[in-house]
């Protein structure tokens, strides 16, 4: 795949890595209840889903990438992270 | 037949100077104290006595004297020596470009990738960050650890580049 | 001239030819023998889809296998070997097999694997032996291969007339464009069928190409098409088998393109009639080949079979070359333009050839219901054309049936792709029944299906045509049935009874043709796929000849045998020489972050399940990290070095997944806190100082009296700023020295020199695992594998109470407090020596209630002892179990203890 990096622009599928899906990610906060909720009982579409990724060999920064799990387009990719500085 | 030549430089200081909070009134206090400005993403500022180059969003890798620089972030930043565990790697001649496409992913025979760019990338499998310093001339941060493997894979790649 | 072997015998060639030409051009016929049945097998093609005539070249590590002889062009010595053939290519005692082809049809290694075991043990020797294609070299290959990125605008596929054009109209529009073709020459069409567009006119268009920056590659196949248009192309920059001139032998190139122009044109397909695979038998564009191109006629009397005009130019050409045309036979019931002077039969279809072993004698067919037969020493067939649709396909396409031509042609893509030229535009052609004895009409010539294992597979229940491909083999060979899908789909289509786009179609996968492995391996060939990190302190390890160990890519002194002794010997007074004087040794690859601003201490609270902001500048604390589940991640130390400094330290293999947890938590988490957290591994060499002796020393290397345990303070030794921190992983009073990599051989060797004053020695990892062992220290990977919580390895007394970590709501888990859990103990022999990895029970046959994570032996007293999990582990100090390792071959009686061995109140490191 090619992803195009909010902060690097277009670039190889070799420099990042495949984090996660948004909906795994469990708040600090987050009860025992909710934390298994979202660690093992989550959607796993045959489609588009919300995975964050990070280019780790690039800018190291992280992204939300909204992506279709069997034809690989992507329809919007997202930084994340502290405030972008211009 | 090879037209560039691979050759580690003397390591200079190096630090990554990082903003968490303030980036504009930081980005003023640097252009005041150091009379040049913070460089935007993928692009490199300075001279040689004291050059930023951008990587990162929030980070900038500093090469040179950065004892300046503490008092430019203040509260809003650190300053953190890398030096030790980087080793900067100099590919000189016309066809730095070609060589970085070899074992590569990035798009470094761009004409958009120009004197003053940067940019980190992959190479063989290593993390390397470039940044260009001339049309002739290109240099390459590369983790200490697998430096004697990448320049011994570029000698290797550079004597098969034109094949 | 150019000189080349075949089988051992000496030949010429001429420039330019393919090793098929060249075989042509001295009367050979025969190239191999068939893959299940022995038979022999000429050349049939001009092309990358020769099915038949597969050689070994070249010699030595550089023996490829399986090359096709259409598809490498001779050079000066090239040796060629011909396969499958045993004792020679024209006496093979497994032609026999062709006599026995009825137990070898479609669906044979399906029975046999589902018949019984033995019938399976009574058949594999023999299909070992007969079965297969050429050998794979034992020896290393020598040669380079090259991977390389490449970045287009426009990358046309195919330098066809079609390609030609796209790639010079892009290039003149100013894109960045990438030409390539398979072939040796561009336009390989236009000098098979010199009309209008000749040499010349190639050679212009490539120069205009060139002259607006296009790059053309030839001896380049695009052999996949992956996401968002990236097209992967194998370079062939020496033949196969060739010494390489630049010692280079092939280019992977990663193609990333703006878009995709295939102009790949068609492949011929032959006809299915008895005994089509006979050498003599050859496709009719590539017999045109072999006259236009090459120079070589393949038959003086020859037969042409069609369904199409095409095969008139292999008339013409051949006529003009000097051969006789004795009959054509054109399916089409009647003529197709004016009288051509050819002996045209319409209405006819071919039935059957007769010749000997090595070239054709007669050939038969059906004209209008009357079987006529004419002796011929060529047979030419044009079945009509097949667009080569392969990389389309792969970029997620689909395909429309184009009636006309009978094949199907690119429609939708999903990535930016069109094809143009003969690929999205076949001839038409008539359509053909095959009419005579479907046992000896071969469709897939490389794995020996015929028609008649089709029928086998329909009646056999075989419907869908993925099951038929598996049942039968057909397409599964090298060629990937390049020949073969079309007219196996069409017999497939006649049995359902319906039309042959409704029969379905299998996949296409890359690559298109085959890629030799090295290519794939690139330059990773070499150091067995990664390479290696190298410590800073390599060279003064190296100087000492020790014993290496590979620790995730790194490589670390295992041990240092001095004066003849073993690993073993040494590792031991190594460990010993720490428990009584003072040893050191290199830690350099432990991960270590430095965590700088405010939030420092609130960020290190959330990344570690301990608590960190209690702890004065100047002093340290041992810490451990959990995933979300609640089960410990790794572990390490936590250093205040100021006010709003921190240093942590944790595990080698654990390194790059710390980098992630850390960044994931400053970027994604929580990134409100102002907070700098940097990865300084490698910015630091650490190199640790343990032993009664170790604060004798220190006290000596830095000129004051070294930090209590736990305390660091920054120091100078040798000149060169350090940070010292007093730690223990050994058991005894210890420190570790951080130095910036680029000056730690100075202050290594004024440590070795301090340490041998003090009676000391280096320590290797050997050493250091059996003083953590006797310790009961976890090391990240054997004891904390991912299944233990903080309670299991009796860490929860160090859990922040106030919560708030990662991991801390997964704490909670009911499951986490059933009673059976494993646990951390220590488990000591009463008879035999524990294994690593042993299983632990209580009598023979029952399933394990634990495991050994890591032996070793008391290093004073000796005696083994170990560290293990095991089920309720607390509970059963004392109980007797057995420790067994039937994959060592190792049995011992043992006893449960705690996982301590050696100073469990913690004296030693205390001043």
């Amino acid at each position: 795949m090619q992803i195009t990096c909010p902060h690097c622009g277009p670039r190889a599928q070799a420099e990042f890595v495949y984090e996660r899906t948004v909906d795994s990610v469990v708040p600090l906060d987050a009860t025992p209840e909710e934390a298994m909720k979202t660690l093992f009982t989550r959607n796993n579409p045959r489609g588009v889903d919300e995975e964050i990724w990070r280019h780790t060999f690039g800018c190291r920064a992280w992204m939300v990438i909204t992506r279709h799990r069997v034809t690989n387009e992507i329809t919007a990719i997202r930084a994340v992270g502290p405030e972008a500085i211009p | 037949m090879t037209d560039v030549t691979i050759t580690a430089l003397p390591a200079p200081p190096l630090h990554v100077f990082e903003i968490w909070s303030e980036a504009g009134a930081v980005a003023k206090r640097f252009a005041t104290a150091t009379g040049f400005d913070l460089p935007i993403m993928g692009r490199s500022g300075g001279s040689d006595t004291l050059r930023l180059i951008r990587y990162e969003p929030t980070v900038w890798l500093v090469e040179g004297d950065a004892s300046a620089l503490t008092d430019v972030l203040g509260k809003d930043g650190a300053l953190t020596a890398i030096g030790g565990g980087i080793v900067r790697v100099r590919l000189s001649g016309k066809g730095w470009r070609a060589l970085l496409m070899e074992g590569g992913v990035f798009d470094a025979e761009s004409a958009s990738f120009a004197s003053g760019c940067s940019a980190a990338t992959i190479i063989d499998h290593v993390a390397v960050r470039l940044h260009v310093v001339s049309e002739d001339t290109c240099d390459a941060y590369v983790p200490l650890s697998y430096s004697t493997a990448l320049m011994e894979f570029w000698h290797t790649a550079a004597e098969t580049l034109t094949a | 001239m150019i000189n080349f072997t075949f089988d051992g015998k000496a030949y010429q060639a001429q420039a330019g030819d393919t090793l098929a030409a060249a075989l042509l051009r001295n009367g050979i016929g025969l190239v191999g023998r068939s893959f299940k049945y022995h038979r022999p097998r000429g050349i049939m093609t001009a092309g990358v889809e020769e099915p038949n005539a597969l050689v070994t070249v070249g010699e030595g590590g550089r023996t490829e296998p399986n090359t096709r002889a259409t598809d490498v062009f001779v050079y000066e010595g090239l040796v060629a070997r011909s396969q499958n053939r045993w004792p020679s290519l024209s006496l093979d005692f497994g032609a026999i097999l062709g006599l026995a082809a009825p137990i070898f049809s479609a669906g044979f290694y399906y029975k046999t694997f589902f018949g019984s075991a033995k019938r399976w043990m009574f058949y594999e020797y023999f299909i070992r032996k007969a079965a297969g294609l050429g050998d794979a070299p034992s020896e290393a290959d020598p040669d380079h291969y090259s991977q390389r990125a490449a970045f287009c605008d426009v990358l046309v596929v195919g330098a066809g007339p079609a390609g030609l054009q796209a790639a010079l109209e892009a290039a003149e529009a100013g894109k960045r464009v990438i030409l390539v073709e398979q072939d040796s020459i561009l336009g390989p069409s236009l000098i098979r069928d010199p009309q209008k567009l000749d040499a010349a006119w190639i050679e212009a268009i490539a120069a205009r190409i060139r002259a607006a920056g296009g790059r053309i590659l030839t001896r380049t196949t695009a052999s996949g098409y992956w996401e968002h248009d990236l097209v992967t192309l194998t370079q062939r920059i020496s033949e196969p088998g060739q010494v390489p001139a630049d010692s280079v032998a092939q280019r992977l190139w990663h193609v990333r393109a703006g878009q995709v122009i295939l102009a790949t044109g068609s492949i011929e397909r032959p006809m299915a009639f008895a005994h089509n695979d006979r050498p003599g038998v050859m496709l009719s564009q590539a017999v045109r080949t072999y006259v236009q191109r090459f120079g070589v006629t393949p038959g003086k009397r020859v037969v042409i079979a069609t369904n199409n005009d095409d095969a008139y130019k292999t008339a013409h050409a051949l006529q003009d070359a000097g051969a006789e045309i004795v009959a054509i036979i054109d399916a089409r019931p009647a003529p197709a333009g004016a009288d051509n002077g050819f002996p045209v039969h319409n209405d006819a279809v071919p039935l059957s050839t007769k010749g000997a072993r090595h070239c054709l004698k007669s050939v038969s067919a059906q004209v209008g219901g009357v079987t006529k037969s004419w002796d011929a020493d060529l047979l030419a067939v044009s079945g009509g054309f097949t667009p080569v649709v392969h990389l389309h396909m792969q970029a997620g396409g689909t395909l429309d049936w184009n009636e006309a031509a009978q094949a199907f042609v690119p429609a939708k893509s999903r990535q930016n792709v069109t094809t143009i030229g003969g690929a999205a535009n076949p001839d038409p052609v008539f359509t053909v029944t095959p009419a005579s004895n479907p046992k000896k009409s071969f469709i897939d010539f490389q794995n020996d299906v015929t028609l008649a294992d089709v029928d086998l597979a329909w009646a056999e229940g075989y419907r869908s045509v993925e099951h038929l491909k598996r049942y039968t083999t057909l397409g599964m060979a090298t060629d990937q049935g390049k020949l073969s899908n079309m007219a196996a789909l069409g017999r497939l289509a006649e049995k359902q009874g319906v039309a042959i786009p409704e029969a379905g179609l299998t996949t296409f996968r890359p690559p298109y043709t085959p890629v030799t492995m090295g290519l794939f391996a690139g330059s990773g060939a070499k150091d067995g796929g990664a390479h290696i990190r190298r410590l800073a302190l390599y060279d003064v390890h190296a100087a000492k000849n020790p014993i290496w160990q590979p620790l995730g890519y790194w490589f670390r002194p295992r041990a240092y045998p001095a004066n003849g002794e073993t690993m073993q010997q040494s590792s031991r007074r190594e460990a010993r020489t720490v428990r009584t004087s003072v040893g050191m040794t290199d830690v350099s690859t432990l991960a270590k972050f430095e965590i700088s601003g405010p939030d420092a201490a609130a960020f290190l609270e959330t990344v570690c399940a301990t608590t960190v902001n209690k702890l004065a500048v100047g002093r340290g604390r041992y810490t451990f990290m959990l995933r979300e589940d609640g089960f410990v991640f790794d572990d390490g130390t936590v250093w205040r070095l100021d006010e709003n400094r921190y240093l942590l330290t944790s595990s080698t293999g654990g390194a790059d997944r710390m980098a992630t947890l850390l960044s994931y938590v400053r970027q994604y988490l929580c990134p409100q806190l102002r907070v700098s957290a940097v990865n300084v591994q490698e910015h630091y060499a650490g190199i640790a100082v343990a032993g009664p002796q170790a604060k004798a020393a220190l006290t000596a290397l830095i000129g004051e009296e070294p930090p209590r345990h736990m305390s660091t303070v920054p120091a100078t030794i040798a000149g060169v700023p350090v940070i010292v921190l007093a730690a223990s992983y050994s058991g005894e009073r210890a420190f570790e020295i951080y130095v910036e990599a680029s000056h730690a051989t100075p202050v290594w060797a004024a440590c070795e020199t301090e340490v041998s004053a003090h009676g000391g020695c280096l320590f290797g990892m050997d050493a250091m695992d059996f003083l953590r062992i006797e310790k009961g220290h976890l090391v990240v990977g054997t004891e904390v594998d991912g299944r233990l919580t903080p309670q299991d390895l009796g860490l929860d007394k160090m859990l922040n109470k106030a919560g708030g970590f990662i991991g801390a709501s997964g704490l909670s888990r009911t499951a986490f407090s059933e009673p059976g859990r494993r646990q951390l103990v220590g488990l000591e022999a009463i008879e035999g020596t524990i294994a690593e990895g042993a299983m632990l029970i209580t009598r023979e046959g029952e399933t394990p209630q634990g495991h050994v994570t890591a032996a070793g032996i008391r290093v004073m007293e000796g005696g083994s002892i170990a560290l293990g999990q095991l089920e309720g582990g607390f509970e059963r100090h004392g109980e007797e179990l057995i420790a067994t390792s039937p994959t060592r071959g190792q049995k011992a009686r043992i006893r449960v203890v705690q996982p301590h061995f050696y100073d469990s109140a913690g004296e030693r490191y205390r001043d």
